[in-house]
């Protein structure tokens, strides 16, 4: 089933089994994705399919007013969240504790749900949470308004018109529409802050997992402070975007956490990076001054130009779950 | 375009169990796009997810359910992508795409 009706809005579900079905005692596991530029793709191809095969019973789903989830003009603060997913479980007949697995913002939104209903939650998996006791929303709307300055740029358009070609292009149309047209900055500036004594009663396994080189690194140490059962990995080399970056070993890594915790957690050994549908420069909000520079002098000196023709300079490669890590960066407020 | 054109516009190499499931999802992948560049759009096995149709991520998605669907428990689609990256997903051909489902049918046919 695709498409599931919970607490009175239309949600894209995505349920995947391991080949033969689910053994009734397998893990359930409900993958969160980011906000705004993000949709359940970037954990469907990341983990989803990995974790299923590996005998996981994955559920995927499009948060209210991304992917192919029903837009709202409202509703997008975290109460609502944790509504959707209470009656999502609901629907989908789920009564065993689920293990949460989040992404940036979704990661804020698993670990809420672990402090509200301890007794739904089996374990959290966070991936760059960003976690602060005090102003919270603040930093995650202030985020949110620099992607919309980013993505509303006439330098952007431009590209957006001429040269992202159709993948991408759609990806940033449809957050453009998200941001203007929705109440979720506003819902999102009133995220209350984590309270630090449910989180010290917190009765949750975590798995916290941070790049070393990310903006909000340094907080994953308050929340290993914290919580009281906390497994906090912390990967060198690789940024907020780690769930992209470091996908091999996040699928060994939550194979172990799900299925063989007795076990020794497995090494990390950095493998090669790769490529995807959206450009670093949209992930970071800060557009190249030369955006169009290669369009224009090709359309200058007679060219061939138009619609879907695709700058070189630009990197529309392929890939998905770059759509994780431009939400991402997008609500985690680094600066 | 109907599955019959597509069928004699298909690679003659192709057995007719290939040339059927290259039909399928050529008209699947025509009514998940659903935009007009794709309707005339000649389809074969050569076709690139993503340099030839663009698809965005989430169309593979929903791609992947209707196949699902289509050929059911034969297929293992969840096996198929849990070792692949999303790039390389995106970057494959319908032609692997097509030889997994056709090979699936037949190992299944087999085994019954």
């Amino acid at each position: 089933m695709a498409e599931v009706v919970a607490n009175g809005v239309r949600l894209h579900v995505q349920r995947l089994m391991p080949s033969g079905g689910p053994r009734p005692d397998a893990p359930v596991v409900v993958m969160l994705h980011g906000m705004v530029i993000d949709n359940l793709a970037s954990f469907y191809f990341s983990l989803g399919n990995a974790l299923a095969d590996a005998g996981c019973e994955v559920i995927c789903y499009d948060l209210r007013g991304h992917g192919k989830s029903e837009r709202t003009p409202s509703g997008y603060g975290i109460a609502t969240a944790m509504a959707d997913l209470s009656a999502l479980l609901d629907e989908l007949g789920v009564d065993r504790p689920v293990h949460l697995v989040g992404n940036s913002y979704g990661a804020t939104l698993g670990l809420t749900y672990g402090a509200d209903f301890p007794e739904r939650v089996a374990s959290l998996t966070l991936i760059e949470p960003p976690f602060r006791i005090e102003g919270l929303g603040e930093e995650m709307a202030r985020s949110l308004t620099q992607v919309l300055a980013a993505i509303s740029d006439e330098e952007v358009e431009e590209w957006l018109t001429y040269s992202a070609g159709r993948a991408v292009g759609r990806i940033m149309r449809s957050a453009q529409s998200l941001l203007r047209d929705t109440t979720i900055a506003e819902d999102m500036l009133a995220t209350a802050p984590f309270s630090p004594d449910r989180l010290r009663a917190l009765p949750v396994p975590v798995l916290a997992i941070y790049g070393g080189n990310s903006e909000i690194m340094e907080q994953g140490d308050g929340l290993a402070r914290l919580v009281p059962d906390c497994t906090l990995v912390v990967l060198e080399r690789h940024t907020h975007m780690v769930l992209r970056e470091a996908v091999d070993y996040l699928r060994v890594l939550l194979r172990w956490w799900l299925l063989h915790r007795d076990e020794q957690m497995p090494q990390y050994t950095h493998r090669g990076g790769q490529t995807f549908e959206l450009a670093d420069w949209v992930l970071s909000r800060s557009v190249p001054s030369d955006l169009n520079a290669e369009r224009r002098a090709s359309s200058a000196s007679g060219d061939a130009e138009g619609p879907g023709d695709a700058s070189p300079e630009v990197p529309v490669a392929a890939g998905a779950t770059s759509a994780a890590s431009a939400a991402s960066s997008g609500v985690s407020g680094e600066q | 375009m109907t599955i019959q054109d597509t069928l004699r516009s298909a690679d003659p190499t192709l057995d007719a169990l290939e040339a059927r499931v290259l039909g399928e999802i050529a008209e699947m992948l025509r009514d998940v796009i659903g935009e007009e560049y794709v309707v005339d759009m000649e389809i074969t096995m050569d076709t690139s997810f993503n340099e030839d149709l663009e698809l965005e991520s989430i169309e593979f998605v929903t791609l992947a359910d209707r196949m699902r669907v289509t050929y059911g428990d034969q297929v293992d689609f969840v096996g198929f992508l849990a070792e692949m990256d999303v790039d390389r997903v995106i970057n494959m051909r319908v032609g692997e795409v097509v030889h997994f489902i056709a090979d699936s049918l037949r190992a299944g046919a087999k085994g019954a």
